[in-house]
């Protein structure tokens, strides 16, 4: 039976892939494709985000800030050391991860909500290094010109090559997301999700298991960040605002826990929302520009009425369709 | 040699001094117990031995080596279990996960491994799930491996933490009041499970309020009295020991007996 459910669930895999991948082939529309890439660099982050919250139960409210520290890195070793991308991407990564070492390491050590306070600290410092690190950030003007991917000397320059370069490393995240949550590490997240004197019990090293999460989900975003930079050309502060950080979380929230599929989800449906007319032909420019305007109270509604008429989120949604279905 | 020596173990709060210079000994494949009445620092002088709280004084030495300073994940590696008075399951998580989360001691595939799927990693999962499952039916709970721990009526919640704690492949299980809140006919079969346990390998301590259990079970009986060991022997002479019968019908009552 579980057999079944696993073939079920693999042709399901597929077809959406298929059909993510396919769609420059579909479309040559810029500004959806655009849009709908910059879904993929979102998808990045909230894969971190789902195993750090909805696994492990660890709330960041920091991670626009990795998301920074990724795209900065990679942006100023490759225009100004003149790297490769490729090393400004593994540059990134390396970063975020020893940054997510660094913060997660004392904070950790304490229980509670000491890791939240921690890292909204470490957003609205990092938020300020932006601003005032103009050496290398540019300040709040940002920094523009920042060169498209490239592999072997041949730039990715298309909306559609951009749109597959991101899709495809969303597409390893999840793969390595997955695995991690079907594995030992994974129910060691869920455990200590549960009970932490049960994990304890079960030889779980708390801090351990909690920094080798956090750590993972800050080079998420690190990965996300450098992808952002090369894809859109110029970055400034405001993208990597605390603002954005609450975002993160609210997708985590509204996915649910012990989802991979419900943050995802939830990532699409809220970094489309102020972008609606990308893929919703015939919507007017005004109503979109309303939607803008009011997006904090759309993203705040939205979760409140998550909470209230949705218990579990998307993944709890989810989970209770499947189970009628296995039923019958 | 014994398998665990306690020596002197002195846990204060404040101005309490919940567990007062205890020391004793568990020899191995005794099944020995721990009895008081309330507030005699049974619990605390467990979650000491465990590393889940440090003794102000005394030491704890398991095999031959002082543990007292170590680490409560490093104690379960080396071989010592624990069960918890209210258990501490992972509700959402089903039972067989629960007892697949124990094994997380004896296992070693980490996050780099796992992220990558390797194959001994897979093979390894499938093994931990063959052992969980057996386990599960040692306690008698193999038709409710996939259900979630929450929804378990609390008699089964108990084995089930016993089986999780089993799968860490303890020589040395201490179990906190396991018989709480059983009817008859499940203290019975927790009875019967104990002594398939002991006779797999592992040797258990058991602080339990049931002393019909009690009795029946164990080999060697420690007696607490607020914080303090009052007696240690085997079960036959602790029922008779004038100190433990004081301690539990209070001074006045025992004189009169």
């Amino acid at each position: 039976m579980h057999r079944n459910v696993d073939i079920k669930v693999a042709v399901l895999l597929g077809l959406i892939g298929a059909s993510v991948f396919s769609v420059p082939l579909l479309t040559a529309d810029r500004y959806m494709l655009r849009v709908l890439t910059f879904v993929g660099v979102n998808v990045i982050i909230v894969a971190g985000m789902a195993l750090l919250f909805g696994y492990a139960g660890q709330v960041s409210l920091g991670h626009a800030a990795f998301y920074g520290i990724g795209a900065y890195a990679s942006a100023h070793v490759v225009t100004v050391f003149g790297w490769p991308w490729v090393a400004g991407v593994a540059i990134a990564i390396v970063l975020t991860a020893a940054g997510g070492l660094l913060l997660a390491l004392p904070s950790l050590r304490l229980r509670g909500h000491y890791l939240a306070m921690a890292t909204l600290a470490f957003g609205e410092i990092m938020r300020v290094a932006f601003v005032e690190g103009k050496g290398v950030t540019g300040g709040p003007d940002g920094l523009s010109g920042i060169p498209f991917p490239s592999f072997l000397g041949i730039e990715v320059d298309s909306a559609g090559g951009n749109y597959w370069l991101v899709w495809s490393a969303a597409a390893a995240v999840l793969l390595i997301a997955s695995n991690l949550v079907r594995s030992r590490a994974g129910r060691a997240m869920l455990a200590l999700h549960g009970s932490e004197a049960g994990a304890m019990s079960c030889g779980m090293d708390l801090t351990g298991l909690k920094v080798r999460v956090f750590v993972i989900s800050a080079a998420f975003a690190g990965l996300a960040g450098s992808l952002y930079a090369h894809v859109v050309g110029f970055i400034s502060p405001s993208t990597f605002s605390l603002h954005v950080s609450v975002l993160l979380v609210a997708m985590a929230v509204l996915g649910g826990t012990r989802s991979l599929a419900g943050p995802v989800l939830a990532a699409v449906i809220l970094t489309m929302i102020p972008f609606a007319d990308a893929v919703i032909p015939g919507l007017s420019r005004s109503a979109v520009e309303t939607i803008q305007e009011w997006q904090e109270d759309v993203y705040g509604l939205t979760i409140i009425a998550v909470m209230l008429f949705v218990p579990g989120g998307i993944a709890g949604a989810l989970r209770r369709i499947a189970a009628k279905g296995s039923v019958r | 040699m014994s398998l665990l020596e306690v020596r002197d173990v002195t846990r204060r709060f404040g101005g309490l001094t919940a567990v007062d210079a205890v020391s004793f000994d568990v020899h191995e494949g005794m099944i020995k117990a721990i009895i008081g009445p309330n507030g005699a620092g049974k619990t605390t002088l467990f979650n000491v031995l465990t590393s889940f709280d440090r003794p102000e004084e005394g030491t704890v030495r398991y095999d031959g080596v002082d543990i007292t300073s170590w680490r409560a994940h490093h104690i379960v590696r080396r071989g010592i279990a624990r069960t918890f008075q209210n258990t501490e399951l992972f509700e959402e998580m089903s039972a067989l996960e629960n007892v697949m989360a124990g094994a997380h001691a004896v296992t070693r595939s980490g996050f780099l491994a796992a992220a990558l799927r390797l194959p001994w990693t897979v093979r390894e999962q499938r093994e931990v799930a063959e052992e969980s499952g057996r386990l599960l039916r040692l306690v008698g709970l193999g038709e409710w491996a996939d259900a979630p721990a929450a929804d378990m009526p609390h008699g089964l919640r108990r084995l089930l933490e016993i089986a999780r704690a089993l799968a860490t492949k303890p020589r040395l299980l201490l179990l906190d009041e396991p018989a709480a809140g059983l009817n008859i006919a499940e203290t019975s079969a927790l009875a019967e499970a104990l002594y398939r346990i002991r006779d797999r390998g592992s040797t258990i301590v058991v602080v339990e309020h049931d002393m019909g259990l009690v009795m029946e079970v164990s080999d060697e009986i420690v007696v607490l009295d607020r914080g303090c060991k009052i007696a240690e022997g085997p079960p036959r002479l602790i029922q008779k020991d004038p100190a433990v019968i004081a301690a539990y019908l209070g001074e006045e009552e025992a004189d009169e007996l």
